[in-house]
């Protein structure tokens, strides 16, 4: 297993894709979330406090658009392989293929929970930055943004769990399809659809239970902060919403990969 | 054959012969169609969306209401009305007094009106349609025949004609105040919506003639929650009559676009579809073929050509094929009343059937001049689908008015075309939002070209 470890790390880290992939997953996010934050004030609330903001949500907008780099990331890991050839050789080195799936999962979680830490430590100071500027201030009962509170630790630290899972499924995808392009559809396809015909069904009951079961909508529940009871799913149990598509898209992938040709 | 046929005939031979492609096209059209399902399945226990009128069966067009009170009586020969508007109190600049001749009392009957507006002068409107603008405060409404003819003045002697309208039979003629509601954009738990509440208005009408002795009523004043009933709709002293009243005869900012919410699902199909164009490309690219394919046609400007005949021919044709497929599966789902607006005989059903056709097929074109830009897989899916669905990824949370120019911006705006009528949350004009992705896709193909003709493959 520590040789498999090693040779996918080399692998990733002598990509140049790589490095851009998760500098941009920084950088989406950031500028996404610094936008939507600033673009945001009290002027539309009936009162401040009952705006019912969930600061730390607006501050991490930007994950909706920074976990498409991740995904890109993840499928690249197999897809590149098949696409290129070196699937082979890889295999050869290592028959046992259960070992190079996990070995490529490990390093992918540990380069995702690398930017998604800088990722969300970034977006916690811009969002103590600019959310005053919008009227979020302690007197109008939105205080600043601290990692030391309990539900705001856990929206930016669940956020990186967020971004692992989402890395995962999309792994687990990719080695059971095996084509970049199939893939990343599939995924896409996945995680943004469903918010989108929620929007269009207009019977409340399929809408929650569209939210609720959708990978992407259940697991950013847990960076809500507020208004917790009005969230279709708690935060813990929607990030085990994700976990369970991430957990069976890796189990598609292990078994198609051990059982196919390569 | 000549050469730019044979060209396109070894475009589509490529595209057909790829069993995984026809295949991911055929589910890019059934797809679409099981989304339509779920939506209408999923919309019908709610509520009539529609407001206004009020009446069992009948409904105004779509996108409108037919509110209001309306104080009348029967007129089955010539006739005419004449009125001075005293005073009117309301909220709303396109608030409603006048004077009106309608086909029947149902909701969406034909009618003709002249009115004054707090913000909009004088007005005559037919069939929820502006016709004509005047000026001064009396109001005249004539029948002669079927030609019905509306005036105004500003002292009751010089009377100014402002259209005609032609309706004859039994009709009712008589006095009509309506109002729009009034409505709030409100920011809470982080998302923006638009509040509507009613509205009331209510107008005094003097120099009525002839007296309006004896006349019936429609349409009535809901009182305010909590407070005890509102005024009487309609009094007359002798002198003055006063009408009170809430609800439009006029655009309905809050219906269902009912056609659109079927259509939704071709964004399944679309994804589907970028799958395909842009694997399209990038596959010769990674296999050698690219090198083959210009070896056969050095003018890599016609091979460029046919592709976008072929692909966005090919895609066209699903779209089609998606779109008339969801309105027919729908229908059933749908209730009777509602039918009509899934009807392919209706124009603006037929321009969003079209509309979705030219999305796809713009789509398709704008993802293959991408993958030939980039010659890679993933930064084209990756671009192509994060410009249509950013607005929609983004958008939650951001302020109405950013979400609506980041539709506007971006190649989504193509979407807008499905719309069958103006809502409040339309970003823009069906065929405007049409053109922004047009844009997209001739300037992508430009630089395809560009690029295509200058670098080694």
């Amino acid at each position: 297993m520590r040789h498999a470890l090693h040779a996918e790390w080399t692998k990733l880290r002598t990509l140049r894709s790589t490095g851009l992939l998760l500098a941009g997953v920084v950088v989406l996010t950031v500028v996404v979330s610094a936008t939507a934050t600033g673009s945001v004030d009290i002027t539309r609330c009936p009162t401040p406090a009952e705006c019912h903001e969930d600061t730390s949500k607006l501050a991490l907008t930007g994950i909706r658009l920074g976990q498409v780099l991740v995904v890109i990331l993840a499928v690249l890991t197999v897809a590149a392989e098949y696409g290129t050839g070196t699937i082979l050789p890889t295999l050869t080195a290592i028959p046992r293929r259960t070992a190079v799936l996990a070995a490529k999962a490990v390093v992918v979680t540990a380069l995702v929970v690398a930017a998604g830490l800088v990722t969300v430590l970034l977006c916690l100071a811009v969002g103590r930055f600019l959310l005053p500027g919008g009227g979020f201030t302690a007197a109008h009962g939105y205080p600043p943004l601290s990692p030391l509170d309990g539900t705001t630790a856990r929206a930016f630290l669940g956020t990186v769990l967020y971004l692992v899972l989402i890395g995962l499924l999309a792994l687990g995808v990719a080695t059971a399809v095996r084509e970049t392009a199939a893939a990343l559809t599939a995924v896409f396809a996945l995680l943004f659809v469903s918010p989108v015909v929620a929007v269009f069904v207009t019977d409340p009951h399929w809408q929650e239970r569209i939210e609720k079961w959708a990978p992407m909508t259940a697991g950013l529940s847990i960076q809500a902060t507020a208004g917790l009871d009005r969230q279709p799913i708690g935060p813990w149990a929607g990030l085990g919403v994700l976990a369970l598509y991430a957990g069976a898209a890796l189990l598609l992938g292990a078994l198609v990969l051990t059982r196919r040709d390569f | 054959m000549n050469g730019f046929g044979r060209l396109v005939r070894s475009e589509w031979t490529k595209l057909r012969s790829v069993p995984r492609w026809m295949i991911t096209l055929g589910a890019a059209i059934g797809l679409t169609a099981v989304v339509a399902l779920l939506t209408t399945a999923g919309s019908q226990s709610v509520g009539d969306g529609g407001g206004g009128g009020g009446g069992a069966g009948a409904k105004p067009p779509r996108g409108h209401q037919d509110g209001g009170t309306f104080a009348y009586r029967e007129l089955t020969g010539d006739g005419s009305l004449v009125t001075r508007i005293a005073s009117q109190k309301a909220d709303e600049s396109w608030a409603k007094a006048g004077l009106m001749i309608r086909a029947g009392s149902e909701p969406g009957a034909r009618y003709a009106a002249v009115m004054l507006t707090p913000g909009h002068g004088v007005r005559m409107q037919a069939d929820f349609d502006d016709k004509a603008s005047g000026d001064g405060t009396w109001l005249k409404l004539t029948r002669t025949g079927t030609t019905v003819t509306g005036y105004s003045s500003t002292d009751g002697a010089d009377w100014r004609r402002l259209g005609t309208y032609r309706l004859g039979g039994t009709a009712h003629l008589g006095l009509f105040v309506a109002t729009p509601a009034t409505t709030k954009v409100v920011r809470q738990f982080g998302g923006e919506s638009i509040d509507s509440l009613p509205s009331r208005t209510q107008a005094v009408f003097d120099r009525v003639e002839p007296r309006p002795e004896g006349w019936r009523v429609r349409g009535g004043v809901p009182a305010p929650p909590g407070e005890p009933p509102g005024d009487e709709a309609f009094t007359w002293d002798g002198a003055r009559a006063t009408l009170t009243g809430s609800g439009d005869v006029g655009p309905d900012l809050y219906d269902d676009d009912l056609t659109r919410m079927t259509l939704t699902g071709i964004l399944l199909g679309l994804i589907c579809v970028v799958g395909v164009t842009v694997l399209f490309v990038t596959s010769e690219y990674r296999r050698g073929m690219a090198g083959t394919t210009f070896t056969v046609t050095p003018h890599r400007g016609r091979v460029l050509a046919a592709r976008t005949l072929v692909l966005g021919g090919v895609t066209f044709l699903a779209g089609a094929m998606a779109a008339v497929l969801s309105l027919v599966l729908a229908r059933p789902f749908v209730r009777e009343s509602q039918r009509g607006d899934l009807a392919l005989t209706d124009p603006v059903v037929l321009r969003a059937v079209l509309g979705t056709a030219l999305l796809a097929g713009l789509v398709a074109v704008f993802s293959m001049a991408v993958a030939t830009l980039f010659r890679n897989t993933a930064a084209a899916v990756t671009v192509v689908l994060v410009a249509l669905l950013v607005p929609r990824i983004v958008a939650t949370g951001l302020p109405l008015e950013a979400s609506r120019w980041l539709t506007r911006l971006t190649p989504a705006a193509g979407f807008e075309v499905q719309q069958t009528f103006q809502r409040y949350d339309s970003a823009m004009g069906p065929w405007a939002g049409l053109a922004v992705l047009t844009l997209y896709a001739v300037v992508g193909l430009a630089l395809a070209a560009r690029f295509l003709t200058r670098r080694d493959a």
